[in-house]
Parts: structure tokens; sequence; C-alpha cells
């Protein structure tokens, strides 16, 4: 019996893997959608959201996490996760976004996957949707692999603006809006404002009358331009129009609700100022109520289809969250975080508003990570394929997919089956948790709330069944173990050549507080956690840091060799000022040295990759 | 110091994905130029596990943009650039091997204690197991029976002998890495013959062994052994992944003279990717590459400071495209014979690609890194043509760099191309150029800083000129040089004396306050009209543009930065400072590199 050389089995390997490597078992056939045929595919997915019951939803981004500590960890309670998922969100760009309309009906599935290529274009030149983005090679190459084109990415990706951006561009594009109706205020005028009033309804009268006598006589053009000048006489989509200059919104609000008077042929525009305030009324004379509609019709079609050019991929966003169907995701906290920051608004500072936040955009988001945590040999998969290969040895669940789509012959398919899998993965864990998805619709309140329990959970390391104690967190993801987080000390400033072991057993002889039963676990090589099982002995040790006294043993050393110790709410700290160091023991430092700085840190938070000094003149190349 | 630390940070934000580089070689027979452009494509991609901050880079989509438009091909820049290491993540990645091989050696000693029953029984088990085989292997030594026993049959394939290196050996499967733990320390706390041994196996998977030795020094041995072939692979790893910069330091060992166009930043995008963490210090840095590269020659300076091609270039462009058109145009046109006459004084260049000669380079693509390396060499070689370096005289030992005609231009690079501000590399000193007289669109003149106001926040429908206007007005017709609008909301007013800025700040300052008739009639009124005008001097430029908050309209900038005031004095000044202008040439995100090197 002689082992294979090496090289030979390598050889013998590789030829095997290069064999079966981009083949995966099942190829779907999966619609990709880009710039050129974005339009054509709108109406498809919409009426498929409409009549699916889930839309499941899958994201690829040029970057996860910047540093190995800033990835979310089981030791992180709800906020520091997620404030670690919204700078990632804020500093990576979704490239591919991958949506899939689904049903369940018994065993079977129908499908209706797209895959969206997107790319952040500044199309308005107003540095928006983004100027810039961070990107992990470790992401490009893996998404390389999967056959993703950059190319055609790049070149031919669907733009975007989030409702926040949109609202800004509509200001700075600054075309008039039609006023919206408003309702007669009761509140009774101030003399200033009766005096503005009357004054514009009589400048009004006097321009209309004009105009209309204009109209029918016939006049010298000298005398018609005199007269244009004189009455601040303008055109507007050949029909006659005039500005009235505004001070204040409340104004402009007087001048529209006065406007209702002549609401019979006069169609009242806001003119918006730079800043987004209102810089004049722009009042339209036209010559009949059907002349008024035909105006105020193609006033909005106009804008429609403007906005809709700006909104781009958005528009499919907007049409899931205007169907309010369940969202099916895996990695729910990093997907939805990516959502909200790219198409709906900058992420708010914490947890719960971004949470408020996101509900009413999406109120139903699942996870099947958290369907999966119910079945116990499941608990540890986070791959959707080995979960998928996992469950079809332990449980019988014949699932039929059906996808009636759609995709060109020649299209490459390698990528994005991942949506397609989640539908598949979803399917079966939910034959196996016997929830009846078909329920989410109708109105069975039972059934639908045994999905609903799954739903909005956000922390990516709890499950709906344990719902976290306030505080408590596990260490490790694979333990069910959890701790109170004030029984976790930080330590750093140990060389880094430390192991968990070493650092365990040099503490162990070291204080008393190690007298009772203690754990090491690094979270990078520059910083470790040290987890109290009894509580109140991280206070003691903590004490004990602070103090230089009563120390003895190794500890006494490393202390002189700077060793720095420091409890979970400087951690939180760290997170929450936003000092994403790539070394943790470099933010705790940081977050220990400026604890009062936290307005001025949060301004500070990094973005200074915009700056006005950076515009590269193109045209100097 | 500021420039430098802006162009630090920028060389470490962006990538480089694609690196030009052309030597250029002198024929003799043929009295012309061979060029070899090659279009490196590169791309990080860590094959050996190096500092977090390699890892990312910064993406600008208007360089994406604009790299697309010029038919970049990400795919391939992507899924086959070129990886590289620079020396110091090599330096760092064997010096990380070299701590872990101390620490395997080390952590021999080391005990695991056993805590829960399970792990009691689970190592007496074990222990029972290895004597077992090792008293089978003894035994079949001696009295010649068969090996293997019935031991085997029982352990779900969890034992597989083999032979390792010349001795008999258990290979471990489907243990937990706990259980691995705890049979080591089974292995070493009861066996003086048996060794554990960790093998890196195919795919980066590692096998773990249990082997019998002769003896203790016998065991010894083959730990080193073991080690040393772990440490061996791992070197090679290393080695491999050195890929692109290779090239980098073949460039640098030959000591070839170098040749960029406005390169500055181009140089320390190389020192970050590929010699180590640019330094905090200009000096430094300068010191740094000057080392690495000893002649390196930048042809915007070439062009830009020897008086015989200043009056040939007669003030056109610089730009590299801009030079190439007006220095090599028969390159540029790939003009054939009759237009040879016109350009019959210019140095003929070939291009070889492959094995394939031509008098010009057609499919060469415009921004592309092998391109512009090529055209940088052809400006170069024309520009000593000029300046009449005799080819034909020069052998190949020499270096090009040393010609007394070239050798006051070598190592100088602009540090800042727009206020003329010039580095040495030998020396690390800095200068400025004299006598600058440039286009730069409105300012005629050179740009005294301390002479500028900036004003905003007037009414948006201000014309330039009535600005200039109203405060010749006051200050006397020849008090303002010049008015440079920045956007609709603000613009620069350089006055002709630095004095005339604190008067202005001073007079908005009083009629800002006074609200009588006179500040009505005033010539500034019409600039104050509004009541939102602020203005200060060209230090708070700075600091607004500074800010990481980012406004398309310098007037929101300046409110988004938090600036309440509307006036903010300046004592006057009487020294020269001159503060440079952000305008550097820059194609982030994917930097194209272009380099010459001279073969003479």
């Amino acid at each position: 019996m002689v082992a294979v050389s090496p090289l030979l089995q390598r050889r013998l390997l590789s030829t095997g893997v290069t064999k079966t490597h981009h083949k995966p078992h099942r190829q779907w056939s999966i619609k990709q959608v880009k710039k050129s045929n974005f339009a054509d595919t709108l109406e498809d997915i919409k009426s498929h959201v409409s009549t699916s019951d889930f839309v499941a939803v899958s994201l690829q981004n040029t970057g996860f996490y910047a540093a190995p500590w800033q990835r979310v960890s089981p030791f992180d309670i709800a906020d520091t996760a997620y404030l670690k998922a919204k700078y990632a969100a804020e500093r990576f760009q979704v490239l591919h976004f991958a949506v899939c309309p689904f049903t369940v009906r018994a065993s079977k599935v129908t499908a209706y996957p797209y895959n969206f290529h997107l790319f952040p274009r500044a199309e308005l030149k107003m540095e928006m949707p983004s100027y810039s983005f961070y990107c992990q090679t470790s992401s490009l190459i893996s998404m390389a692999r999967q056959g993703f084109d950059f190319n055609s990415c790049i070149n031919d990706g669907i733009s975007y603006l989030s409702r926040e951006q949109e609202s800004a561009a509509k200001i700075q594009i600054g075309n008039p809006m039609l006023a919206k109706n408003v309702t007669k205020s009761t509140s009774i005028h101030s003399i200033a404002d009766s005096v503005f009033i009357e004054r514009i309804k009589s400048h009004i009268k006097n321009w209309k009358k004009t105009c209309k006598e204009t109209s029918t006589r016939k006049e010298d053009a000298l005398v018609r331009s005199l007269r244009k000048l004189v009455l601040g006489n303008e055109e507007y989509d050949s029909r006659p129009s005039m500005n009235i200059d505004v001070c204040s919104e409340h104004q402009a609000q007087l001048v529209v609700e006065m406007l209702q008077e002549f609401a019979d042929d006069v169609v009242p525009l806001i003119i918006p100022a730079k800043g987004g305030a209102t810089q004049a009324v722009r009042v339209v004379l036209t010559s009949s109520k059907e002349d008024k509609d035909l105006l105020q019709g193609k006033l909005q079609n106009d804008e429609q289809e403007l906005m809709k050019k700006i909104r781009g991929f958005r528009e499919v966003i907007d049409l899931i969250s205007a169907s309010q169907k369940p969202v099916v995701t895996h990695g729910s906290l990093n997907d939805l975080t990516f959502i909200h920051s790219k198409f709906i608004a900058p992420l708010p500072p914490t947890v719960d508003e971004f949470m408020c936040s996101l509900r009413l955009a999406f109120p139903l988001v699942i996870d099947v990570n958290n369907l999966m945590k119910e079945i116990s040999p499941m608990r540890k998969v986070t791959n959707i394929p080995v979960a998928i290969s996992q469950l079809k040895n332990r449980f019988f669940t014949p699932i039929d997919m059906e996808i009636p789509c759609q995709a060109m012959e020649n299209e490459d398919t390698i990528h994005g089956q991942n949506v397609v899998k989640i539908c598949e993965l979803f399917a079966k864990l939910c034959s196996i948790l016997k929830i009846n998805p078909a329920a989410v619709q109708s109105d069975e309140e039972k059934q639908a709330s045994a999905l609903e329990a799954y739903a909005n959970i956000f922390s990516p390391f709890c499950t709906a069944s344990e719902e976290p104690i306030n505080g408590d967190v596990k260490i490790w993801a694979n333990n069910t173990r959890t701790v109170s987080c004030e029984d976790l000390v930080f330590l750093w400033g140990f060389g880094d050549r430390v192991t968990a072991g070493m650092l365990k057993s040099l503490l162990q002889e070291s204080h008393e507080a190690f007298s009772k039963e203690f754990d090491v676990r690094l979270v990078d090589n520059s910083c470790a956690i040290v987890i109290f099982w009894q509580c109140g002995l991280s206070e003691t040790f903590l004490n004990t840091m602070n103090k230089c006294s009563d120390m003895r043993g190794p500890l006494r050393e490393m202390v002189s060799e700077g060793l720095r110790a420091a409890g979970y709410e400087t951690y939180n700290r760290a997170c929450r000022l936003g000092l994403w160091e790539s070394r943790l023991a470099d933010s705790l430092d940081r977050a220990l040295a400026d604890p009062d700085s936290a307005s001025k840190a949060d301004s500070k938070t990094k973005s200074s990759d915009i700056c006005n000094e950076w515009i590269i003149n193109l045209d100097d190349l | 110091m500021s420039k430098y630390l802006k162009v630090k940070d920028s060389a470490e934000k962006f990538a480089v994905v694609q690196f030009g580089v052309c030597p250029f070689r002198w024929d003799p027979l043929r009295l012309s130029f061979i060029a070899h452009p090659h279009n490196f494509y590169i791309f990080p991609r860590q094959e050996v596990p190096t500092d977090s901050s390699s890892c990312e880079f910064l993406c600008q989509t208007t360089s994406m943009d604009f790299l697309a438009k010029y038919h970049f091909d990400f795919n391939a820049c992507i899924r086959q650039g070129v990886s590289y290491l620079s020396r110091w993540q090599e330096d760092e990645a064997l010096r990380h091997l070299n701590l872990r091989y101390e620490d395997e050696l080390s952590e021999q000693a080391r005990d695991v204690p056993l805590f829960s029953i399970t792990d009691i029984l689970f190592s007496e088990r074990m222990k029972n197991r290895l004597r077992e085989w090792r008293d089978g292997l003894l035994k079949d030594t001696s009295g010649g029976s068969q090996l293997e026993g019935s031991f085997l049959n029982d352990s779900n394939q969890q034992f597989q002998n083999i032979f390792y290196k010349m001795r008999p050996a258990l290979s471990l499967n489907g243990f937990t890495s706990h259980q691995l733990r705890l049979i080591q320390s089974v292995t070493k706390k009861h066996f003086k013959d048996l060794a554990f041994v960790r093998v890196e196996g195919e795919s980066s998977c590692s096998q773990q062994l249990v082997v019998y030795t002769d003896s203790e020094s016998d065991r010894d041995l083959l730990k080193k052994e073991v080690m040393g072939d772990y440490r061996r692979q791992a070197e090679v790893k290393i080695k491999a992944a050195i890929g692109f910069r290779h090239v980098i330091d073949l460039l640098s060992s030959e000591k070839k003279l170098i040749i960029g166009h406005n390169c500055f930043l181009d140089l320390a995008h190389v020192h970050s990717k590929f010699l180590g963490p640019l330094p905090f210090e200009a000096e430094e840095f300068v010191h740094s590459v000057n080392k690495c590269f000893p002649y390196i020659i930048d042809t915007k300076i070439l062009l830009n400071t020897n008086n015989i091609l200043k009056q040939r270039m007669k003030k056109s462009k610089t730009s590299l495209s801009s030079a190439f058109l007006s220095l090599c145009p028969q390159i540029a046109f790939a003009s054939n014979e009759s237009c040879n006459l016109t350009f019959s004084s210019s140095v003929k260049v070939e291009v070889q690609l492959d094995d394939t000669r031509s008098s010009s380079w057609i499919s060469g693509v415009k921004h592309e890194a092998g391109y512009d390396a090529f055209m940088t060499g052809c400006i170069f070689a024309q520009a000593c043509n000029l300046l009449g370096i005799d080819f034909k005289l020069y052998s190949p030992s020499e270096n090009l760099a040393c010609n007394e005609r070239l050798q006051k231009h070598a190592n100088l690079l602009y540090l800042s191309w727009i206020n003329g501000d010039i580095i040495d590399l030998s020396t690390g000193h800095r200068t400025v150029e004299s006598l600058r007289c440039r286009d730069l669109k409105n300012w005629q003149t050179g740009i005294l800083f301390e002479n500028i106001v900036l004003i905003w926040g007037f009414p948006s429908d201000l014309k330039t000129a009535v600005i200039k206007d109203r405060i010749s007005k006051v200050f006397g017709p020849t008090s303002v040089t010049s008015v440079c609008r920045l956007d609709e909301t603000a613009v620069f007013v350089q006055f002709s004396k630095s004095k005339l800025v604190a008067d202005f700040l001073l007079v908005k300052e009083t009629l800002d306050r006074s609200n009588d008739a006179f500040s009505v009639l005033h010539p500034l009124s019409t600039i104050l009209e509004g009541g939102n005008t602020c203005a200060a001097s060209y230090e708070t430029y700075k600091d607004i543009c500074s800010s990481p908050l980012s406004k398309v309209l310098f007037a929101d900038q300046a409110q988004a930065v938090g600036i309440r005031w509307k006036t903010k004095l300046v004592e006057r000044k009487e020294e020269v400072e001159i503060e440079e202008q952000d305008h550097f040439r820059e194609e982030n995100a994917a930097n194209t590199i272009s380099f010459y090197m001279e073969q003479n």
C-alpha cells in the first residue's frame, strides 16, 4: 500500500474538476435584463408579480465586508449587526439583482426568474445614484467565476435612483410641475395675505381679459410685443401664460388656492427654485375645458415619462413594494440593507428606524435561513446548494420546478441560478415544516400566521422560536449556548502570534475572575473576546484592568506590554461612531480615546470618499 | 506637502487595472527605433492572504464609464488579469510563514486538557487502538506474519494504512478537529515512537497521519522533514503569487531609463502596488522611488522646461495625445512615403508586435496603456532628436539620462502640473517652475492664491462681467486681474494686490452691517443683493472643498459644510505663499500606467 504521489493525485483531481466545474446539476433558463430590453420586460414582470404569491430576490454585490471583524458575527446584537450591514451597504454596490416571482401549489413551484444587470450611471450629471463605490477583489473574482459579464454590466447595465434621490432630482431638473389641488384652508388670512390675494386676483383678471381680447383682435406686431412686455406675458406650450413671483411657500399656496376660482380655463404650474422651494407660480390660460384637460394630461404624461426614465430599475422595486407580496431572501439583513440604501433612502442610524422604514415598503420579508434553523440538522448550513442536497438526503420532499419563461437560446445561463434555488429551497422547507405557502394569499388566519412567525427577523443568528432575550448573544455560530453581552470582555494589544488557546491558558493563571468557567475567542488577529459564563466576573476583571493593582503573573506582564480591555459598550460605540478600522483593536482604541465625540464622528463617517477635488477632468486625458 | 498626501490617498484607494510597458531599442542597421508595446491586464487576486486593506479598491462610476467608452475589457481584467504581490507583501507573507513555522515547532509541547468524560473515554480508546497498531507492526517486523489485523475492519475506514516517507503510517479520516487534537495529544503523551504529522494535501485540505518511527531521533527528523516540506510548499505559493511584479523588478534591476508622461501619480501607484505602502513624507517616497528607478525622464517636464522644445511646441497643449500628434505626426497618421519628406528630420520608429514589424501601429487604441506607453516613447525619441542627440553615436551600454542635454531634466517630475510645482526625485528638493505662461481658460496670468477672494451666494443671474465691473468701480480699474466662475453660485476674483483682498472683505463686511441709503447706492450692492452673499479668502475654499460632504452647487456645499458667517476677514500678509489648486490628471479606479523603457 503506497500512497499515490501527490502530484499524480492532483492531476487526476484537476481533470475531474475541470470537467464538472461549470455544469451545475440543473440549469434553468433565466431571462437576462439589461438597459436595452428593460422597458419591454417591465410589463411582463408586472403581471408576473401580481399573479404570484411570493417574490424571491437575490443580490450580488461588489463586496461584503472590508475587514474580517466587520462581518456580522454571532456575538453581534441587533444594533451592531445592523450597523455592520449598513456600513457594507453604503460602501459597496449591487451589480446584479435577481427577482423571481413564484407561486407554490402543493409540490409544484411556478417561477418567473429575471436577472437584472445594474450599473449606477451618472446620467443626470448630479453624482447620483452614486459617485463611487468600493470593490472587494474576492467578490469580483467569485462573480467572474460564476460567469458574470462585467462588460455588459458596465456598458448596458440599468441605472436607477432611490426614492429620495428621485425627489432631489426632480427639484434639480427644475421642470414646472402641476400644482396639486389644495383643499381650501379654513384659516383666516392676515391682512397682508388678503391684500396679496386681491392684487394677484385683479392682475389675473386683467390679464385674462386682455388675452381673450387680443386673441380676437388683429394687432400690430409692435403693439403685441409691447403688451407682452408690460403684462409679463409669455407663451407656454403655445398657450398664453404668466409668471407670478412668490416669496414664500405660503404665498405660493395662497396663489394656487385663489386660482381655483379660475379653474375653468387656468392651469397653475409650480416652478421650483434650486433647493426645493417654490420660485414662482406659472399661470397658463387654456382656451376651453377640453383644452385644459388636454394640457393637464400632457403635463402629467411628460412628467411620468421623465421620472420613469430616471427611476430605471427602481421601477421593479416599487412594483414589488406596491404588490405587498412577501419577499423571500437568503440573508435578509444583508440584502434588505442594500435594497433600502440603494432604492429607498439612505439607511437610518438605528435598527429600529430601519425596520419601521422597511416595513412600509416590504411588510413581510422571509429569510430561508430562519426556516432552516427550525430543522435541527440544518442549523449550521448557510450555503443554498448544500442545504438543498442535504434536505434531499434526509427528507422526501419532491418539488417540481416549473419555469415557463422565456430566455433566449443563446444567453449564458450559468450565473444567476441562485434565486431559483431560493424558491426551491423555500418550497422544500415549507413542506417539511408543514406550512402551506398558498395560505399567505387566502385569508386563513392560522396558516398565514405560521409563516409570519418566521418573517421580518433580521438577526442572522437567532431564530423565531428562541426569541433573543435582550442583550443575549451567541458566541459561536454552531453552538446554541448564549451569554449576556454584559459578560463579554474585549481584549487586545497582544502580539499577532497569540492563539485563543494560548490566551486562555495565560489568563487562567492570572486572575481569580478566571477561576470559574470562561472561554476565549479571537475576533480577528488583533482582538479577542473573553466570555465569562458566570455573571458579574467580567466587571471584576475590567475593574482590575483599570486599576492595575492585584494583577499577577502573565497578565501583569501582558498589560505592561500594551494589553487593553473593554466591555461590550465600547465595541458597540465603535460600530455606532463608524470607526471602521481594518483591525478591531484600532477601532476599539479610537472608541476609548474619544468617548464624547459621538456627534462629531457621525458626520465624518468615512464618506470622505466623495470629495470635489477628485473629480477627474476626462477631457484632459 | 498636502499635494503628496492627496496623491498618496488616491494611489492607495484606487486600483491599477492596466499597465503599459513599451521597450524601445535602437537598431543601428535600420537607423530606427524598434518599439515593443505591451499591455498588461492586472488584477490583485489575493492568492496569498495579505492585509485586508489591499483587497478592496474604490471605483468611480464616471471613470468606469470612461473606460467602457474606450472599450476596456473588464471581463479580461477580472477573469484573467495577472495578479501581483508587492515586495512588502511578499516579505510580510514570508515573515508570517516563518512565525507559523516556529509556532508549529514549539506547539508540539502543548497539551490539550481533558475536560469532559467523553474526551477521556475517546482518548483512552485511541490510545488502545494506536498501541494495537504499533504492536502489530512490531510483531510483523519480528515475526513476519501478515500486517493489518482485525483492527482496521471495525473502524469505519477512519484509519487507513499507508506509507509515508518510507515509514508505516496511519492516515486519519473523518475525525473532528477536536478529536484530532486529542489524538495528537495521546500520541505525544504515550508513544515515544509514534509521530503525529499534518500533511498539506491536494486542493489545500490537509491530512493527518500517525507515523511509526524507529527511534526518538528518527521521530524528530521526520517532524523536521515534514515542516520543511510544508514550508517549501508555502514558499513556492508565495513566489508564484508575485506575478506581474516580476516586470517591475526587471525594470528596476535593468536600471534602464524610464520615460513617463506626467507620471508622479503613476509612480505613486507603482510604489503602493509593487513596492510597499506609501510613506507619509514626500521625501521618503522620492528616495524610495529613486532607489528603485534611478533614471526617470518625464516628457511633460521635458516639453515644458526645455527652451528648444518649448519653441517647437509653440504653446500647443502638452497632454499626451496632443503632444504625440504635434511631435510625431508621421507615426500618428501612418503617413506614406510622400509625406515622409516633410518630416525628414524625424526619428523613425517601427513597431514590432509578435513577429511582424510595421512603421506605425494602427491597432493601437487611444487610452490603452500599451498605446499610451508607445506614444510617450515616440515623443521622447522625437524630443531627443530635436535636441540634437544623435542615436547613431550611442553605444548600448551608455545611459541617455547622463547625456548633457537631458541631464538637467532627468528625475524631475511635476508634483502639481497646474502651478508648476516640480520635485527632484534624486534630491527631494522642490522648485517652482519659473516664467510660466500658460492658458488656463480665464486665468491669463499666474495664480497668486493670496490675491484671491471667493464670493458665493449672490443672485444667480449676476453676470461675471458685472461682478468685475462693480468691484473695479470701488477699487480702481486695475484692481481686478480676473474673475473666474466656479459655478452659477460662486466666483473667484483675483486682485492685483493681496492687500485688496483684505480691503474688499472689510468693505463688504461694512456694507452688510449698515443698512442705510448709502449702502444701497454703493456699487457693490448689486453683488450683495439678496443678503446671502458671502466672501472669504482662498483658504476657506480649501476648507469647504476638503469637507467630506459633496453638493453640486458651491453655495450649497458651503452651507452644508456649516458656514454661517458671511465675511471672513483676513489679515494682510506680506509673504508670498503658494498654494496648490487641484487639477491633477487622474484616471481613477482604473489607472492605466504607461512606461517606456529605453534599450539602447
